[in-house]
């Protein structure tokens, strides 16, 4: 407290400087007394000056107040900043059989504290010389910034943490952390999808769990623990989707095709079973994907015509409108001209053929004209229904809009009939042909795991029974007396249809850029598997025949798949075929040549 | 009389605050060993799920397939090799002299001896 001196104080200092030293502590006894002695005419100043430096000391506070509630950038504590950066644990991927396909590993990464460094420049030639790939410049830039807390480098291993600890910096401490790891590698890589370095989902299931909030990794408080996270099973299985993945890269090899993709889906259920795309990458290390848009997800976001395959929709759609029965004679005498267009059959018989005929030589003169008899609002109606003109959207955050034509007149109607013209994305094409074959429910794809009951809740029907059991039966006798004979392995009975697109090459179909497919159900009398192989542009092999159809490569490919895959999934083989394979057409006095061996 | 209830007084009082301080000690020392048993779980499960990771990783399917065509001298499995346990041809007899004898003897049953138990990677199939 100041006061200010009065006129004794001046007599003091004058006797002071006097009697100095000798009255030194006389004067001090003095002063203290004066201090203490209350003199009731100066109260009412003081008190006012109290109030005076309170009011001033409140008024900081205050203003400090207000200057931390409106800061932006608090000042970080080295605790809360860790919270912030560190990864956030993720639960595990498991297949349906409980094989991890993703995992975290706690892993420790390296982090400084810049303004407890002492000597920067000293700092960062040491770190540099423990760890090579860490750049200098930029690690210097990064400790002379002002915050409290930067990475020097994530996920290091026990050997450089070892180091870095050695070297003895003051302000350079680790942190545990989360990495998810990818023991499979590549098998699955687009389903399971990937994360970044904060863990955070960017494609696949990864990314899809992040969208269900079940981990979102920074919200404050999230667990670090990942005992506190239920694993996730989705519906892959691990050895089924390799099986898929060598077939297809075999394949992929021998018909020097650009690209190749497979799927095999639980008809039952709708759970995709396994689901490959090449080329792939390693979703432990996803630059690949990122730089590389040829390592897109085919099945899910490649939009294709499909060919032949979408013959079966066009049959389909003819017999559930009751306009076709399998009795019926479909003229396939010669090409059919609609304007200045012609449409050939691929492998001409030039006489009138049956339905079953029509499917089993692939005839798109045959799938033209049933579509006409349906006519153009009716194909739109069923396709639709069908789910072909929507996009269709599972789990995965990858999805791809169809390519439906702007004006859809009768031209449109015929080649569509026949796989031209309307561009899909495979997995749509899968979920219609399963509902084709199992019953005539349409189920939704799904990549978790799904009970029959659940599936018969989101299901709804789209053709008959009857229609389904048609499909069955013409599916049945194209592998055994059709073009879907590489897939028949003996000991299953299978049925199949293959699609042979031709390319368009500078606005032209091509003839020898080709993208085939093929479908094969498996058993034909009631469905539970269905399997999808496509490639793109395979090459005839001369030991092959020489040819590019779809049969050659993509059928040879389900074949083997087929072999592979069944007795994985506990299904044994049989030379015991069923003796009523399709009761209903039975009733119709139909179907009993499904099982004839050989071609026509 | 009152002299010694004061020193049996104290000496409560004394015997008391040691209890006391011997009990605060103890639960020190527990809680402590509860904090590093806790960061023990931790590093084992930790230590666990480094380990289930890395047997996944060596048992992914890719490297079997790569390991087993370069070391086995296998085939893969032709669905022919597949057979129904019904189909297989029945038990053919015993040929060896012990089992005539045990045969003979009555004793081929199941054997009376109690199993040691499961050990080894398989479970036993008697």
């Amino acid at each position: 407290m100041i006061e200010t001196p009065g006129p004794e104080a001046d007599e003091i200092a004058a006797h002071q400087a006097e009697a100095a030293p000798a009255g030194l502590f006389v004067s001090l006894g003095g002063l203290v007394r004066r201090l203490f002695s209350a003199r009731l005419d100066k109260s009412a100043g003081r008190i006012r000056l109290i109030a005076l430096a309170m009011a001033v000391a409140y008024l900081g506070v205050g203003v400090k107040l207000i200057a931390l509630g409106v800061s932006h950038d608090p000042p970080q504590t080295l605790k809360v900043a860790a919270d912030q950066a560190v990864s956030g644990a993720r639960p595990d991927l498991l297949d349906r059989n409980g094989e991890i396909l993703a995992t975290d590993v706690k892993t420790m990464s390296v982090f400084a504290e810049p303004r407890r460094i002492l000597d920067k420049d000293e700092a960062v030639e040491l770190i540099t010389a423990v760890l090579p790939d860490v750049d200098a410049k930029e690690l210097r830039e990064r400790l002379g910034s002002k915050k409290g807390f930067v990475w020097v480098k994530r996920q290091v291993t026990a050997k450089e943490q070892e180091e870095i600890f050695h070297l003895g910096l003051p302000g350079v401490g680790f942190l545990p952390e989360n990495k998810r790891v990818y023991p499979n590698g590549p098998i699955g890589a687009h389903v399971i999808g990937f994360v970044d370095t904060d863990n955070i989902g960017i494609a696949g299931m990864e990314k899809y769990l992040d969208q269900q909030s079940l981990t979102d990794p920074h919200v404050p408080g999230f667990v670090l623990d990942s005992t506190a996270l239920k694993p996730v099973r989705l519906s892959l299985d691990l050895k089924a989707t390799h099986a898929l993945r060598d077939e297809l890269t075999a394949g992929m090899e021998r018909f020097k095709a650009k690209a190749a993709a497979g799927a095999i889906l639980d008809v039952t259920t709708g759970e995709v079973i396994a689901l490959e795309s090449l080329p792939d990458f390693d979703p432990n290390d996803p630059s690949d994907f990122i730089k590389d848009p040829q390592r897109i997800n085919r099945v899910n976001v490649g939009v294709y015509e499909m060919g032949s395959t979408f013959k079966a929709l066009s049959i389909a759609m003819a017999l559930e409108s009751g306009k076709v029965t399998l009795n019926t004679r479909i003229d396939a005498r010669q090409s059919l001209r609609y304007g200045r267009f012609t449409i050939h059959d691929f492998d001409a018989t030039h006489r009138m053929l049956s339905v079953p005929e029509v499917f089993t030589h692939s005839s798109n003169i045959g799938a033209a004209r049933m579509a006409l008899m349906v006519g153009v609002e009716g194909h739109q109606a069923f396709l639709k229904k069908m789910g072909q003109l929507d996009r269709l959207r599972t789990e995965l955050p990858e999805s791809a809009e169809p390519l439906v034509p702007k004006r859809w007149g009768e031209l449109n109607t015929m080649t569509i009939a026949f796989g031209q013209g309307l561009n899909v994305a495979p997995i749509q094409a899968l979920m219609a042909v399963a509902a084709l074959v199992n019953g005539g429910n349409l189920i939704t794809p799904t990549f978790l795991l799904r009970s029959e009951a659940e599936a018969a809740a989101v299901a709804h029907r789209v053709v008959s029974a009857q229609t389904s059991e048609s499909m069955r039966y013409l599916m049945r006798s194209n592998a055994t007396h059709g073009s879907a004979g590489f897939a028949n392995v003996a000991g299953y009975y299978v049925g199949g249809k293959t699609g042979t697109a031709d390319k368009i090459v500078n606005g032209h179909y091509s003839h020898d850029k080709v993208f085939t497919t093929f479908m094969a159900i498996t058993p034909a009398d009631k469905p539970k598997y269905l399997y999808l192989a496509m490639y793109d542009e395979p090459q005839a092999l001369p030991e092959d025949g020489g040819f590019h159809t779809a049969a050659h490569n993509a059928g040879r490919t389900t074949g083997r798949l087929i072999a592979r895959v069944e007795p994985l999934e506990g299904v044994p083989p049989t030379d015991h075929f069923p003796d009523q394979p399709f009761p209903i057409l039975a009733r119709l006095g139909l179907g009993g040549d499904a099982d004839r061996m050989g071609k026509e | 009389m009152w002299r010694l209830l004061h020193v049996i007084a104290i000496a409560a009082l004394i015997g008391s605050a040691a209890y006391v301080y011997s009990v605060k000690y103890q639960t020190i020392y527990a809680s402590e060993q509860i904090v590093k048993t806790r960061h023990q779980i931790a590093k084992e499960r930790d230590a666990i799920n480094l380990l289930r990771a890395e047997f996944a990783h060596l048992t992914r399917p890719d490297r079997l397939q790569a390991l087993a065509d370069a070391q086995l001298d296998m085939q893969p499995l032709a669905l022919n090799q597949i057979v129904k346990a019904d189909d297989l041809p029945d038990q053919a007899p015993k040929v060896d002299s012990i089992g005539r004898k045990l045969e003979s003897l009555g004793l081929l049953g199941e054997s009376a001896t109690p199993s040691a138990g499961v050990t080894g990677a398989t479970p036993a199939v008697r």
